[in-house]
């Protein structure tokens, strides 16, 4: 009997197929059928991985407060899983992006790291994450650990806008936002497609991760099995 | 095409692709073993 | 029942205030480690004495947020505590305030030090004080909650600093910003927007953390 239910289904294969696919699309036409840019010249291409990742990552962070805070509601474990596909793709995805923003920043402003309020508030929301995870791999009862973790994301989650604002006020470098608003239209198509190619891949990526977590927690919740009446017999 | 103030640049925009792309393959292939793994002592 | 609560904390706090001592020395101790760590430099220290104050503050926090759960983890008390008919809540904000107040006291005490060490005074004392006791709200409301979590754990010393450090990152700046402005001067009258910001970290985080706090000590 299955403590949470286990989906087999195909279907994450499907979206990572789609999302490399989409991907390597969305890569060939920022790499080189796109224009380089007015002052930034080939180095503006970074942008066609970056700000995907980036939207991306908002949107696992988004994903694992939801399925906290309804694991904190409903008590279902299978919460638990998804939140912790939704911890550990948004770790990997912060990670990322503070490298690209940091390989960004060095030939734009000569520095590995320039304070920039939304890359300071990634860095920040990382280190919560791992946090989260390293406190995961230290509590063993399954309900004690989902519910704690469940805590601290929903905690750490509702801190993302605060640490964002108070960066904001703090930084005194100032730095372009990028949104398609302020990008031509020219460079719309790669950062679109990239935008999809990486949500397929991170929606992949969590199913397949929730699934791993369901399986995890139906091996520590097993009951063990109920000895037939000849073992029980020898047993006595 | 034309060329920006910055001039060339180029092996940061290899650095931050090969990178993005490398840690999605190798975080793809983790989960992967990770999930055979898993599977492997559920059916044991 | 939250006074009875806060009674029984302070209490504790009392009885063991030695330990507090030994924070303070080591609070002390951070800070003239940090100035080593600059150099003899007098308008560097200077500078960055709001960040040393509240860094060694922070540090000093982890001590005394682990060691605010000692009694309830002897005899398993914290169970003890869950049979009576008491409401969690109480007993998080009863905790969560000795906690604040016992790092105040801290916090004041390590003035001195930082104005000795690093050139570092000045006048407006009540504003100092307020923003002491603003900033040192915001770290004990989610320092107490996640002290709480990890004080059942074997790893607490190492977990509760990498879970709470990311989380005050507002309350550290905006504490250090309105103190170093305090200290070095504040032409252009920024400091209440610090200060604004740190009322609204604590007013978040004092009602989140106390609705929190029955899940994560529920049996």
């Amino acid at each position: 009997m299955e403590i949470t239910k286990v989906n087999r289904s195909k279907t994450p294969y499907a979206f990572l197929a789609l999302g490399v696919l989409l991907l390597a699309i969305g890569s060939y036409y920022g790499l080189y059928v796109a224009p380089a840019e007015q002052y930034m010249g080939n180095v503006q291409r970074i942008m066609y991985v970056h700000v995907p990742t980036a939207w991306n990552w908002m949107l696992a962070v988004l994903f694992a407060f939801g399925c906290a805070t309804v694991y904190l509601f409903k008590g279902d474990l299978k919460w638990d899983a998804r939140m912790e596909g939704g911890l550990e793709v948004g770790t990997l995805l912060a990670f990322l992006l503070c490298c690209q923003g940091s390989i960004w920043a060095k030939p734009t402003w000569g520095v590995w790291w320039d304070w920039d309020p939304r890359l300071t508030t990634t860095a920040v929301l990382l280190f919560a994450f791992l946090g989260i995870l390293a406190l995961r791999k230290f509590v063993e009862d399954p309900v004690k650990r989902a519910i704690w973790s469940a805590v601290a994301t929903v905690v750490a989650s509702i801190d993302l806008p605060i640490v964002y604002m108070s960066v904001k006020w703090w930084n005194s470098l100032h730095q372009q936002q990028s949104t398609p608003q302020t990008v031509a239209s020219a460079f719309h198509l790669p950062l679109r497609v990239n935008a999809f190619g990486i949500l397929f891949v991170m929606i992949g990526f969590i199913m397949l991760r929730t699934r791993l977590a369901a399986l995890r927690l139906n091996q520590e919740l097993a009951v063990p099995p109920v000895p037939s009446a000849e073992e029980a017999g020898e047993l006595a | 095409m034309t060329q920006g103030v910055i001039v060339g640049g180029w092996q940061y925009v290899w650095m931050a692709y090969g990178l993005t792309f490398s840690a999605f393959a190798i975080y793809g292939v983790t989960l992967l073993v990770r999930l055979r793994d898993a599977a492997r002592r559920e059916s044991a | 029942m939250l006074v009875a609560a806060l009674r029984k904390e302070l209490l504790l706090q009392w009885r063991t205030r030695g330990q507090l001592m030994a924070v303070f020395v080591f609070g002390a101790a951070s800070l003239l480690l940090f100035s080593f760590a600059i150099g003899p430099n007098a308008v560097a220290l200077r500078t960055f004495s709001a960040g040393f104050l509240w860094l060694g503050l922070l540090l000093s926090s982890t001590l005394t947020l682990t060691e605010s759960f000692h009694a309830e983890m002897e005899n398993r008390a914290l169970e003890g505590l869950l049979l009576l008919p008491s409401n969690p809540r109480a007993l998080y904000y009863g905790k969560a305030i000795a906690n604040w107040l016992q790092l105040t006291i801290l916090g004041v005490a390590l003035v001195p030090v930082m104005v000795v060490l690093y050139d570092a005074g000045t006048t407006s004392l009540l504003k100092l004080l307020s923003i002491i006791i603003l900033g040192t709200a915001g770290l004990s409301a989610p320092g107490t909650l996640y002290a709480a979590m990890t004080a059942q754990l074997k790893a607490k010393q190492t977990l509760l600093p990498l879970l709470l450090f990311p989380l005050i990152v507002p309350a550290l700046l905006a504490s250090v910003k309105a103190t170093s402005l305090v200290i070095l001067g504040d032409p252009m009258a920024q400091s209440g927007s610090w200060i604004g910001l740190l009322c609204a970290f604590d007013l978040i985080y004092w009602s989140l953390c106390g609705l929190l706090y029955g899940r994560v000590i529920e049996d």
